[in-house]
């Protein structure tokens, strides 16, 4: 019997799961093929609702379900926090067990770390967890104006388009209530542009002067001070703030780089190509745990397990790997309530996002729904391309 | 570019896509004292555009850059 052992029930984790279910149903069912699922969590988050669950455009229910449910009745799924992978003995240690594997797929994101800079908790407000993101929601509901500060305080972090969507959503939901005249919008960025990627930077510098909303660039978050309400940065520059979004460095689980998995910076050296973890032909890693040089997006980890599915599901078959990793990412950039644009790219091609439109903005709402049906039943991965 | 090697703080950022090898400066920078030379090796060509403006705004010197086959090395002074 060949053991396929996913660590991290998450968004990658999930869909390499219920792909290879279905792929290989027949052989689960005979026994042939063993597939479990470790997560410390019993819940599925959809992190994405995290963004717009202070504008009241999506709501807790929405975002949350069941692991167990999510997974094909074929897959076992363990509650369990895993405490160190032994890649050189093929050996995973939970909290209670001890699970060996043929083949091992890691999945196990990357979470906020508010220690990097002093005064981050403290002094502002953030959407990178559920409760956060409803503390944020009261705050901007109750915020009567002065200046709100958007600023991202470390590189990388999921989902790099989400500080600006936040900053476009919240001129657009202030314009809509007819205060945003009272607002002073600031947003901070480390690079000399608001945006990674050249071309869709300028962009989005256009669509900030039209909305005047005030860009600081290499703005490198060093402190902040709750008391004062101000932000310092590494180049000397301090910023006072009435309300402050800061979006946190964030780091891989500690489980990985306890086990010596990471580089120093917390990051699973990954094969761009095979996501093979490097040196290990029966390890992969996928979604947001890894150093692919691609966003931390849920649609990166979508893509790469499709590459991962598909690779192993020819190896249990006796075929040889048929998929490459391309660097292939979505993304949707929201840029008002009912306006947003979309970037497909990969690592020969740079995206060239359309003008905003309604008709994304509207597909995006959708596609929030169809990640429980769809995406996470790994029925479409990669979206099929 | 005549600064004796042995004080001058290498940066391997060779592989790292834009804006790893800023990022990894400015760390860098932050931990190192007054006088220090740190110098970024980069294969994103990214690099070459983005350190000297970051370099300038934070009031460091921007001491130069030497094209070697396949990645640059960028040579920056802490200053203040
Ligand atoms: C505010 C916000 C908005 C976003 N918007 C978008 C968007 O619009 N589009 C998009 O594509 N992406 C978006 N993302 C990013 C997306 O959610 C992530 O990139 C995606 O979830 C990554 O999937 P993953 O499987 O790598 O990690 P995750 O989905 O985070 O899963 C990791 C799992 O590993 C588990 N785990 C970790 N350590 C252990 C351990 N030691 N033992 C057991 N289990 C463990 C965790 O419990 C978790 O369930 C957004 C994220 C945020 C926060």
């Amino acid at each position: 019997m060949k053991r396929i052992l996913v660590v991290g029930g998450g968004t990658g984790g999930t869909i390499v799961a219920n792909n290879l279910a279905h792929r290989l149903h027949e052989k689960l069912v005979k026994g042939e093929i063993e597939i479990t699922v470790v997560d410390s969590s019993s819940l599925h988050v959809y992190q994405p609702a995290y963004l717009l669950i202070p504008f009241g455009i999506m709501h807790r229910n929405e975002a949350i379900r069941p692991e167990r449910d999510l997974l094909a009745e074929t897959i076992k799924f363990r509650q369990e926090r895993v405490n160190k992978i032994d890649v050189n003995n093929r050996l995973v240690k939970t909290d209670s067990s001890s699970l060996q594997y043929d083949f091992l797929v890691l999945a196990t994101g990357a979470q906020p770390d508010y220690s990097q800079v002093p005064g981050l908790e403290k002094g502002g407000y953030d959407f990178y967890t559920l409760e956060n993101a409803y503390k944020l929601r009261e705050a901007i509901g109750k915020f009567e104006g002065g200046r709100l500060v958007v600023a991202v305080t470390g590189i990388p972090f999921k989902c790099p388009t989400a500080p600006m969507e936040f900053a476009f959503l919240a001129d657009s939901y202030y314009s809509k209530l007819g205060v945003r005249d009272k607002i002073e919008l600031d947003y901070l960025y480390p690079l000399p542009r608001p945006f990674t990627i050249p071309n869709v930077a300028e962009q989005v510098q256009k669509l900030m002067d039209d909305r005047k909303i005030k860009t600081d660039l290499l703005f490198n978050v060093e402190s902040v001070n709750p008391e004062k309400k101000e932000i310092t940065s590494i180049e000397g520059e301090t910023i006072k703030y009435d309300l402050a979004v800061l979006t946190p460095p964030h780091t891989g689980s500690e489980v990985v780089r306890v086990s010596g998995l990471t580089d120093k910076g917390g990051w699973i050296p990954t094969d761009r190509y095979t996501l093979h973890v490097k040196g290990y032909d029966d390890v992969y890693a996928i979604g947001d745990a890894t150093d692919l040089p691609v966003s931390k997006a849920g649609s990166a980890a979508d893509f790469q397990a499709a590459v991962v599915s598909t690779n192993i599901w020819d190896n249990i078959n006796g075929f040889p790997p048929s998929l490459r990793y391309d660097g292939r990412v979505m993304c949707f950039i929201i840029t008002a309530i009912g306006e947003a644009t979309i970037l497909l790219f990969d690592y020969e091609h740079p995206p060239s996002p359309p003008p905003p439109n309604f008709a994304c903005y509207w597909y995006k709402l959708v596609y929030n729904r169809m990640y429980w049906t769809v995406t996470a039943k790994g029925l479409l991965p990669g979206f099929g391309v | 570019m005549s600064h004796e090697e042995e004080k001058v703080k290498v940066i391997d950022a060779r592989g790292s896509y834009c804006p790893g090898p800023l990022m990894e400066l400015i760390r860098t920078v932050k931990q190192s004292n007054i006088g220090d030379i740190i110098e970024v090796w980069s294969s994103d060509g990214g690099s070459q555009r983005d350190i000297p403006k970051w370099t300038e705004k934070a009031g460091h010197e921007f001491l130069g850059v030497i094209h070697e086959k396949g990645y640059d090395r960028i040579r920056v002074r802490k200053t203040r």
